[in-house]
Formats: structure tokens, sequence, C-alpha cells
């Protein structure tokens, strides 16, 4: 009984997933806009160039959307606007570098330069030999020492 | 059934946690006073021989090789003058130390009890003062 | 059973409280009884864990549902592996699991160090008993793995469970999430060595000799785990992607990078006895980091596809992490004299400063990922508009930081310690620098035009040359000293510095891996709807699809189809990719057909069938891909190498380690 509930439920499945069957080919026309627009199906980090998902709900309705509009003769910076306009920011791939968002790229290379400067500090801070305990030991006790570890050092491999 | 063993698994536990004889605590392991100078010392040895090989293999000129040798040997002195320094301070702490086996490392054979010295034999007798060695 | 269960974890978990307050209250106290009573508690609760997973596992293995968790995320069908790794497959298994792996790490560590380092160990089992007390909290009160199925007032069970997601059903998936446990638990240990050495004002290196051993077994765990999630992405998903920068990827990311980190500027603590105040903020990151990977995962601030449903132990993690990440920040602020550099720095020009970059541009990336992760949430809040970071941002982010780096790699090996004169730079830097220009030249010559691949394959024999005449001047030395032949010098060599040697290893293991992640520049794809008999192309491969075979077993059907390989007129082969269905729960999944080879896979995804019985191909191809898997495994031999003790002959004044005067003594370390 269960078995057979199983077989009539896949074959549900199956004739869906057939039903959807469609377009799913990526011209490079539609690679060139589609990768400046952000998948927004949830499971994916990728543009709707490249989302990689067969009948995946919004990468394919958007290549559709975008190959209808360029054959209307509509301009790549025209099709990117109507999806913000749609989904909001959220439609780019990347975040626009305008306004707050101007800190998602910003803040990366602004760290390196941070660190840059933290290293420049360091550099001088440990250079001096003041920075730490001196270690200028008595020359007395150098040579106290200094055949002892001459003679270990020639034992050294 | 799951009552007993739920009683069992509570007073195994509670006996095997509390349940702590006096011979079951570790003999106290006394440190060397001088132990870190130790480990400063082994390290700046291993410095210096990386630094040799580094030098005989061409990857550094001769000018850099005896200025960072001579650093190295400086801080070296400086160590072991400290090793000494504490050595004559503190004489009962080093030899406590050196009766228990240093951390991480097995001594074969046996020490001798009543003057120090040390076999990488297990003895009966000490070879130095002749007194019986016990265990 | 599942009431034995319930009572270990509870046990557990009053043990670990137990256990923190013997610790402390025997250390300032000075009752060895309490101590060594807290240290047996941890065993106490290895046991008592290991009691509770067990019952869980058994629970699992054998099918009963009248178990939540078990319903939930097992069925009869599956095969028994799956059923075991069921344990780690949902939120309440998977946390009993970290507390297990938690529970054993502990227990190791008490045992290994029971005559070792007795006035911090009490520091160490109160930070990991602290964490084992908050994981086993949730796994008893907020998501109890022993919940039974009830109906009105009696317990009921279902005739079937839900399954493991059967994406999840291959052999990477069930080693893959128990490595990178291994990994993010294992971080635990050097932050509890570090913690309690802090507390006590440990004197000397030895304790950091522990913490770094610590952190290279567990950073190969966390490469295996990581990598093996990235193999698993690549032969199952479906469209041969192998990273995707999603949030909890990028977590696991982030404490492999500052363990790298730390694994590089310790050295310069153990040899000049500098960086103390960073080893430390260093080591402390990558646990919390760890921390907060397991909060991305659990608690569905970030939408991913790896996230467990939606809980409330989100707000638990983050008070965990505020009040650890508070008290740590106190702990080294309150001891930074003991914290103090004990050297300086001699030259500008030296391998200090190398490191001090790299550990510069490994916390960018960090930073970098960190940032893209957590950006959408913090633009969200600020402008009150939502934003998408994807892949593009990453890429272009951390592509040139990530080539940085590899130069760094190669950089770093030629300057020597403390001082490196310009003039033994010039004559070190000479050859790898000609080799890697001359390879870019001769790529682009042949026609590459990509700028980051040239630029990333320069490096890469770059820092292949730079190791390569490591090995080749020690070993000639040692030849020319002992009169072996090169290769057992190249062995003998590496036996005397096993870390260096072992390092170089993995250095190598990453040039093999950015081999393959730059193959990705070049790769080519197509989806074709083919009838059977029909030809096509892709690069230098014709294929033809000649059957389509159906079928079905308790698990699932399947459809695959032949598809038969020629290159130049020639047949090289018959790849066979399928298509499942699984039965519960009702989902498809691809087993894609790979032609592994080490210049480029081609790779076959059979992604459907269409009404007029033509069948859909999604056909890849990716060049140099192999060499990630080949790198990983540099990388682990390399890391094992590391873990190696080194032979060495120190033979100077030995005895003065052990003690007093030692006429005839043998010391065997």
């Amino acid at each position: 009984m269960q078995r057979w509930k199983v077989s009539l439920l896949l074959l549900a499945v199956t004739v869906l997933s057939l039903a959807q069957n469609g377009q799913q080919f990526v011209t490079p026309e539609i690679k060139r806009v589609g990768q400046k627009l952000a998948c927004l199906c949830r499971s994916c980090k990728n543009t709707v160039a490249d989302c990689p998902m067969l009948e995946c709900h919004y990468a394919k309705p958007a290549r559709e959307v975008i190959a209808a509009k360029q054959a209307q003769g509509v301009s790549d910076q025209a099709i990117i606007n109507e999806f913000t306009k749609k989904e909001g920011l959220q439609a780019l791939a990347v975040p626009p570098a305008e306004g707050f968002n101007v800190l998602a790229w910003v803040m990366p290379f602004a760290a390196i330069g941070v660190g840059l400067l933290a290293i420049w500090w360091f550099i001088r801070r440990f250079s001096a030999r003041k920075a730490v305990p001196a270690n200028d030991i008595d020359p007395a006790l150098l040579d106290r020492y200094h055949d002892e570890i001459e003679k270990d050092l020639a034992k050294l491999e | 059934m799951t009552f007993a063993i739920a009683v069992l698994l509570i007073l195994g536990t509670l006996l095997y946690v509390l349940g702590i004889r006096r011979k079951d605590l570790p003999p106290p392991i006394p440190i060397s006073p001088t132990q870190h100078l130790e480990e400063r010392k082994a390290a700046i040895y291993e410095n210096l021989r990386d630094l040799q090989f580094e030098y005989r293999v061409g990857k550094l000129s001769d000018e850099d090789y005896q200025r960072t040798k001579a650093g190295l040997q400086k801080e070296l002195a400086g160590v072991l003058g400290e090793i000494d320094r504490i050595r004559k301070e503190k004489p009962e702490a080093i030899a406590a130390a050196a009766a228990a086996p240093a951390v991480g490392k097995r001594l074969r054979g046996s020490i001798c009890p009543h003057c120090g010295a040390e076999f990488d034999k297990i003895m009966k007798f000490c070879g130095e003062c002749g007194k019986a060695i016990e265990g | 059973m599942e009431n034995i269960g319930a009572l270990s974890l509870l046990l557990a978990f009053c043990f670990s409280i137990y256990s923190v307050a013997a610790s402390l209250v025997g250390k300032w106290k000075r009752k060895p009884f309490l101590v060594l009573s807290a240290e047996r508690a941890v065993y106490a609760i290895w046991a008592l864990v290991s009691v509770a997973s067990g019952i869980l596992v058994y629970a699992l293995l054998t099918g009963d549902f009248r178990l939540a968790y078990v319903a939930a995320h097992s069925n009869k069908a599956m095969p028994n592996v799956y059923k075991f790794s069921a344990w780690w497959g949902g939120q309440e298994g998977s946390l009993l699991f970290w507390s297990f792996l938690l529970a054993s790490y502990a227990a190791i560590v008490v045992w290994t160090n029971r005559k070792k380092f007795r006035d911090m160990m009490p520091y160490v089992v109160s930070v990991l008993m602290v964490t084992q007390a908050f994981f086993l909290m949730l796994i008893t009160f907020i998501v109890p793995p022993f919940q039974v199925l009830a109906v009105g007032k009696g317990i009921t069970d279902v005739g079937d469970g839900n399954g493991l997601n059967p994406l999840l059903q291959y052999w990477t998936m069930a080693i893959h999430p128990p490595m990178l446990y291994l990994g993010y638990v294992g971080f635990v240990v050097p932050f509890a060595f570090a913690f309690a050495s802090l507390v006590t004002r440990q004197p000397g290196e030895a304790w950091i000799h522990e913490t770094r051993r610590w952190t290279i077994i567990t950073w190969a765990f966390q490469s295996s785990g990581i990598l093996l999630g990235a193999g698993w992405a690549y032969a199952v998903l479906g469209w041969g992607g192998y990273w995707g920068w999603d949030p909890v990827e990028n977590a696991s990311l982030l404490p492999w990078i500052t363990a790298t980190a730390f694994l590089h500027s310790v050295m310069m603590q153990e040899k000049k006895g500098m960086m103390k105040v960073w080893n430390m903020v260093l080591i402390s990151s990558t646990f919390f980091l760890c921390i907060f990977g397991t909060f991305l995962t659990r608690s569905g601030v970030l939408s991913s596809v790896h996230a467990f449903a939606t809980s409330p132990i989100g707000n638990y993690f983050v008070a965990f992490l505020a009040a650890g990440i508070a008290l740590t920040v106190y702990l080294i602020l309150d001891r930074l004299d003991y914290l103090k550099s004990e050297a300086h720095l001699e030259s500008v020009v030296s391998r200090e400063s190398a490191f001090l970059f790299n550990n510069l541009i490994l916390l960018a990336s960090c930073f970098a990922v960190l940032w893209g992760t957590m950006f959408p949430l913090i633009s969200e809040a600020v402008t009150g508009e939502k934003i998408s970071v994807d892949a593009p941002f990453f890429n272009r982010v951390n592509v040139p930081i990530g080539l940085f780096l590899l130069f760094l790699t190669g950089v770093g090996p030629l300057i020597a310690w403390r001082r490196s004169s310009v003039e033994s730079l010039k004559r070190a830097f000479l050859a790898p620098s000609i080799a890697g220009l001359a390879l870019i030249v001769l790529l682009a010559v042949l026609g590459v035009r990509h700028p980051y691949a040239l630029i990333s394959f320069g490096l890469c024999l770059f820092v292949t040359v730079t190791v390569a005449m490591e090995f080749w001047k020690g070993a000639r030395q040692i030849a020319a000293k002992s009169g072996q032949n090169l290769a057992a010098a190249m062995v003998e060599l590496t036996h005397r510095n096993t870390r260096r040697y072992g390092g170089y290893l993995v250095h190598m293991g990453i040039v093999l891996m950015f081999i393959g992640f730059t193959g990705a520049a070049f790769n080519k794809d197509a989806t074709l709807e083919v009838a059977p008999g029909q030809m096509f192309r892709l690069g230098a491969y014709e294929m033809k699809v000649t059957d389509l075979i159906k079928g079905q077993n308790d698990n699932y059907q399947w459809a695959y189809s032949h598809v038969e390989i020629f290159q130049n007129g020639s047949q090289i082969g018959v790849l066979k990719p399928e298509r499942r269905m699984y039965l519960s729960p009702p989902q498809p999944t691809s087993e894609v057909a790979i032609r592994r080879r080490l210049n480029e896979d081609l790779y076959l995804n059979f992604a459907n069938v269409t009404e007029d019985g033509k069948v859909v191909l999604q056909a890849y191809i990716f060049p140099l891909v192999s060499w990630i898997w080949i790198g990983y495994w540099v990388l682990l031999i390399g890391t094992l190498i590391c873990l190696a003790p080194s032979k060495q002959k120190l033979s100077y004044a030995r005895t003065q380690v052990v003690g007093i005067t030692k006429k005839h003594a043998t010391v065997e370390s």
C-alpha cells in the first residue's frame, strides 16, 4: 500500500518536472546581463547566468525575461534596472558601489591598509633595541661561556 | 529494568568521580626553577643549528651569518648565566627536580639516593659511593 | 532506552559543571583530591555521552521510529552507513555529536597530560568543560535528541521515517561532517591551553609546543573536512562547482584561515619569544570563529543550503560568544606584561617581516570573507533594503588577495631569519623569478589571455622552484657530507627538520590546489537535448548518446544513459550519467559521470528526459580540476610529516636539561 502511494507520488512529480522542461540554454548575450544579476532562489550564491540548477525557479524565468527584452532591443542597463525595480537592490549580484554599500567594497581593502599601518608600527616599535629588555649582557659573561658554546656548536649537526 | 540501569549509571559514575583514595593521587612533580631557561636554551641551540645549515647551503651571506650568530651566542650566554645564577641561589630546588624524572623524558637506569650519581643500567649498589640503591 | 540516553546527558551536564567547579576550587584551595576528581569527571562525561550516542545510533540502525529524531532523519530503506551518519544529519544529533567529540578530545587531553602541566591543567579542564557544559545544556534542555513522538497520552511510532536527504547519501558526505566537526571541536584544545597559560602566567614555551601540535592535528582535520565537502559538491551537485561562497562554507573557512596564520606566527614565538599577544589573539579568534560557524549553521540568521531548520538556539550561542570573548579580551589586556616580547626585530628584511605580511594577508582574506558573509545583514540593518553579496564579490576581492598570498608562500622561505642582505636575496630570487616570468611569457605566446590565470600559473612555478631549490640545496649539502645519493639525502633532510620540510610540502599542496583553481578560468559547458544516436561536441570531445536505461530499487528509481566519448575519431570511453528519484523524501538527485584526467575532467550530468524521449545533458569540461584533490593529498602528507618528530643530534651538554652532575646518564627524549 505504502509503496503504491509513493509510486503514485513519484509519477506525479515526474510528470510535473517533464511538463516544466523548456529553454535552459544560456547564450553569450544572456550571460552578459545575467552575470550582473543575483539568483534569488535562496539556495545558491550564484548569478542568473551561472546558476546550475535546472528548473531553478528564479534563474530560469529571469533568463527568459532577459532573452525576451533583448529581442525587443532593450539595452543591458535598462534590463538590469527593470530587475532592480521589481526586486530591489538584492537583484544585483554584488552590492552597488554607492551610498552605504560602498563599504562592502572599501572595507576589505581598508582592512589591508590598517594592517599595513599596524605592521609599520610594529616594525618601528620592535626594531628599536630599547623596545625590549636589552640582552646587552656583560662582555665578561659572554667570554665566560664563549668556549662552552663554541664547543657545543661544533657538536651540532 | 530501566530504573535499575539508571540507578546503576548514577551510582557508578558518582563512585568513580568521587571515590578517590589517597594512593590514586599522582605524586607531585617538582618543576625545576630553570626549566623554562633550559627550554629557551634548547630553542637557541636549535636556531644556531638552523643558521649553520642555512649558511652552508648558501642562503646567507658571510656577514649576515656572522652577525646573526654573534647575536644568538650573546643571547645564549645570557641564558646560561641566568641558569648558573639560579643554581647558586636555589640548589635544593634543582636537586629536588633532578631527583624526579624531568617532564617528557624517561630515565633508564638508576639514580643513587645517597650521592645523586646516575647510571644507565639498573644497579643494586651505587658504583660511585657503594651504598645500596632501592627499587 | 531513550530514558537512559536522556539521563546520561543530564548526568554528563551535571558532571561538566561539577568538573569546572572542582578544578577551580581544587586549584585555588590546593586540594589535589578535587583536581583529580575533576579529571575523572572528564572521563565519566566521555562514558556518559558515549552511552547516549550509542543509544541514539542503535535507535537509528534498528529504526526505532518512536523517536522523533529517528523518524525525521532515517528510514528503513537507507543503507546502514547512512543510517549511522544520520547521527549528525540533524540539529539534535549533530549537537550530540559535537558533544561526543569534545568529550573525546577532553579525555585524550587529560590522559596525555596526566603527568604534565600540573599547574595549568585545572584551567585547561575548566575551559574544556565550560564549553562542554554549554553544548550539553543545549541537548539536555533546548533541543533534546531523545524526544519521543506522542499522540495524546500514548507514545506512538510512525511506520517509516523521512530518511536522510538523498543528496547527502554519498560516501564523502559520510566523512565530510565528522572531519569538519573534528576540526571545529579540536580548536577548543589549543584555546584551552592558551587560556590556561594566560591565567597561570606559564613560564617557558613548553605549553606552546603542545598547543601547536594540537593546532596542526586540528588544522589537518579542518582542511580534510573543507576539501571533502568541496569534493562532494563537485561529484554530487551536478554542476561541477566545488566552492559556492555559501555562508556555511565561509564559516568553515574562517577558523581555518586564522589557524593557518597562527601556525605561521607561532614560529616567531617559539624561535624568538615575539608576537605573544598576537598569537593569543589568533588562537582565541580561531576558537570563537568555530563557535560562530556552528552558530551560523544552526541559527538561521543567514539563508544557506547547509543550514539546519531554524531553531531557538541562536540566542544561546550569541550569549556564549559574547561572554567568552569578553573574558578573553579582559584576560589578555590584564596579562599584557606577561605577554611582553622578549626580542626585537633585527632587520626589516627578514623572515620575521615576511611572516608579518603573511599574517596580514591571511587576516585580510579572513576579514573579506567574514565581511562579505555578514554584509547583507549589516546593510539591511542600516539602509533597510535587502542586498545580495554573491560569488562575484568574493571572487573579485579574494582572487587578488589569494594570489598575493601565493607570492608570499614563495618569498618567505627565501628570506633568512633575523636578517637577509640584499645581495643574498638577489641570488635566491633570480632562478625562481626567471622561471615564473618565462612561464608567463610562454603561456601568453601560446594564447592564454586571462590575466589572473597568467599571474597564477607564473606564481605557481615561482613557488615550486623555490621549494625545489630548498630541497635540492639541503639534500646536496647532506649528500656531500655523508656520501648518500640525492634521494636518500632528501629523506634524511626531511627527517632532520620535519616541521620545515613538511611545511614546504604543505606549501606544494597549496600550489597544486591553486593550479586546480586557476583551471576554472577555462571551464567550458553546454546544455543539450540529444536524441539517442545523435552526436554532439564539446571542446575536443565528440559524444553520442546510445542508450537510455531505467529501473527501480527499494530506495530510489533510476534512469541512466550510455554516452560514448570520441576524441579524434576514436572511442576513448563510455560515461553513464544517472538520474535518481528517491522515494523518501521524494527528491531527484544526479549521479554525474566524470572522466577524470590530469589535464581536464569531462563531466556529464543527466538532467532530464523530455516528452519526446530526448535526453537533456549538461556537459562540462573542467581543466586541471584534479590537481585540487592531488594538492589535498600532498597537503595531508606534508601535515603528517610536520607532526612526526625530527631526528636531532642535539649532543650539546644535554645533561643540564635534567639537572645536576651526571656522569653516566643516558637520557631518552
